[in-house]
């Protein structure tokens, strides 16, 4: 998981970019213009949608820390100070 | 003070430290100003305040010496400190103090303090933090964290604050009712954000941070909400280098007017308060989200016009093609019409011909009618109910009935004569289709 949704951004925009690109200075023959719009639909409805969404894994997985730091606390060098 | 006879060589206590006290008064007969380092301090309920002041060289204690702010001063003095030099005394703090030097017979030496210079405090601090920044950029770091890219999409926050702080809640608030509906994942590490033990606590909030560090996109220090002293924490040296060295962006809010922190510096972005801090984020995703909804407007525009000019081009074609059975047609109109046209002229000079040929038909039809011959002076004579043709078969006397135009005649035959060959040719001639 970690950057996951990082990098599925960035891929969402480069691609986003790259179809924009393409259909923006190329004749694009008209059955794959629909491929290309039909993707670039598909791939804003997602970012959209991601931007809307809380990612359940990582509220568990850091409920998960929240327990762990209470007992991991005392084994930190720095901690002595908390 | 009383000088006893020669069998008496001794002070009593109290003689002593009467001596002593007079002594002092006469060296120290007012204030002075002394500048010194708090190592402790310490109010009481009765709101006196007992401080421990030193005076340290390479870190050893070289002086040292009670201090002491009563109640009705401390109160004074504490607030215009605090006013000026935007912190609360503390120890570690350097200090500049007006103070009388006081001996009690009781409790011995020690400072009345009347006055405290914040400017000094302050000219102090500022060296202080002028140090900590040299060495931070010294070791390079200080721009270490600045270096770091902002994510993307900034929706994954880890948040340094009291977990009590008016300021957490502000902006906790302004991230989850954002206009736009996005959601942020945000988790609290608490830290204490004030006083002595607030650099460690900071430092070791980051350090948990930074163990789950891929859960994250940016670090988020708040504080904020009331008081707008004690910052001092946040230009430490350890505290300042542990945010820069950090692997994720450090988003500061620490709600203040003054100078940046130190901390505030080496961060990646410095905003003024929590809030502000949230409409930032926010702000991270809206640009995201515009930037994909112009590209998809680009897609949307450019797919139309291809489409428009596709359907042009198709209309061009269709145009074309729609008059193709219209050509065919018209030619074959043409020819309908052309053939049409010879049709009927010939058909009118054909019939305008028969006509004429009836015509002439019925002219001679007109003529050969036998009573027009008749009217014209001819006449049919019959015998025995035959028409005669050739005198030859008639005896004398023979009866014979001639039919004129108007009337019939019977006569009987006297003579008769018979007819040359060429003239019989004549009659025939003159008399066709009698028979």
């Amino acid at each position: 998981m970690s950057k996951g949704k990082q990098i599925s951004y960035s891929r969402a925009l480069s691609e986003l970019e790259k179809i924009v690109s393409e259909i923006e200075s190329e004749e694009t023959d008209l059955d794959v213009l629909s491929e290309k719009v039909k993707r670039a639909a598909h791939l804003i409805k997602f970012c959209r949608a991601r931007l809307r969404s809380t990612e359940e894994e990582v509220k568990k997985a850091l409920s998960e820390i929240e327990e762990g730091t209470v007992s991991e606390g005392p084994q930190e060098e720095e901690s002595d100070g908390y | 003070m009383e000088k006893n006879s020669a069998e008496k060589a001794y002070f009593t206590l109290f003689e002593l430290n009467t001596v002593i006290k007079s002594a002092i008064s006469d060296v120290f007969p007012g204030a002075c100003w002394v500048a010194a380092e708090i190592a402790e301090l310490k109010c009481n309920q009765k709101g006196h305040c007992y401080l421990e002041l030193v005076e340290k060289e390479d870190e050893k204690t070289i002086a040292q010496i009670k201090a002491t702010i009563w109640a009705y001063e401390y109160r004074k003095l504490g607030d215009k400190f605090e006013k000026s030099a935007g912190e609360t005394l503390k120890p570690g703090m350097r200090v500049l103090l007006r103070v009388e030097v006081t001996f009690h017979e009781v409790y011995g030496l020690s400072l009345n303090i009347r006055d405290i210079d914040p400017a000094y405090t302050l000219g102090e601090m500022a060296r202080k933090k002028r140090e900590v920044i040299d060495r931070l950029r010294k070791e390079g770091i200080m721009g270490l964290n600045k270096s770091l890219p902002l994510p993307l999409v900034p929706q994954r926050a880890a948040v340094i604050s009291s977990p009590t702080a008016a300021g957490y809640g502000d902006f906790f608030k302004q991230l989850d009712n954002n206009l736009y509906g996005y959601k942020f994942t945000h988790v609290l590490f608490p830290a204490v954000m004030q006083g002595q033990e607030a650099e460690n606590s900071i430092i070791s909030a980051l350090s948990r941070i930074r163990k789950e560090k891929e859960l994250f996109d940016v670090v988020v220090i708040i504080r904020g909400g009331g008081s707008v002293i004690d910052l001092n924490c946040f230009d430490g040296y350890e505290v300042a280098s542990h945010a820069a060295k950090f692997p994720l962006p450090v988003i500061t809010g620490i709600g203040h007017e003054k100078d940046d922190t130190v901390v505030d510096m080496v961060a990646h972005t410095k905003m003024k308060t929590p809030t502000a801090v949230a409409e930032f984020l926010i702000s991270g995703l809206r640009s995201y989200e515009e930037n994909i909804m112009g590209l998809r407007d680009r897609v949307y525009k450019e797919a139309g016009r291809l489409l428009r000019d596709e359907r042009y081009r198709f209309d061009a074609l269709i145009h074309r093609v729609s008059y193709i059975p219209l050509r065919i047609s018209a030619v074959h109109t043409n020819r309908l019409s052309a053939v049409r046209s010879d049709l009927e002229s010939r058909a009118v000079r054909i019939l305008a011909e028969e006509e004429h040929r009836t015509g002439a038909i019925e002219q001679a039809m007109k003529h050969l009618d036998p009573a027009n011959v008749l009217r014209r002076g001819y006449s049919i004579t019959r015998h025995k109910g035959k028409v005669l043709k050739n005198a030859a078969v008639l005896k004398k006397w023979a009866v014979i009935e001639t039919k004129l135009s108007s009337g019939e005649v019977t006569s009987i035959v006297q003579d008769r004569k018979e007819t040359t060959k060429s003239e019989q040719r004549q009659t025939d001639i003159l008399l066709p289709g009698l028979e």
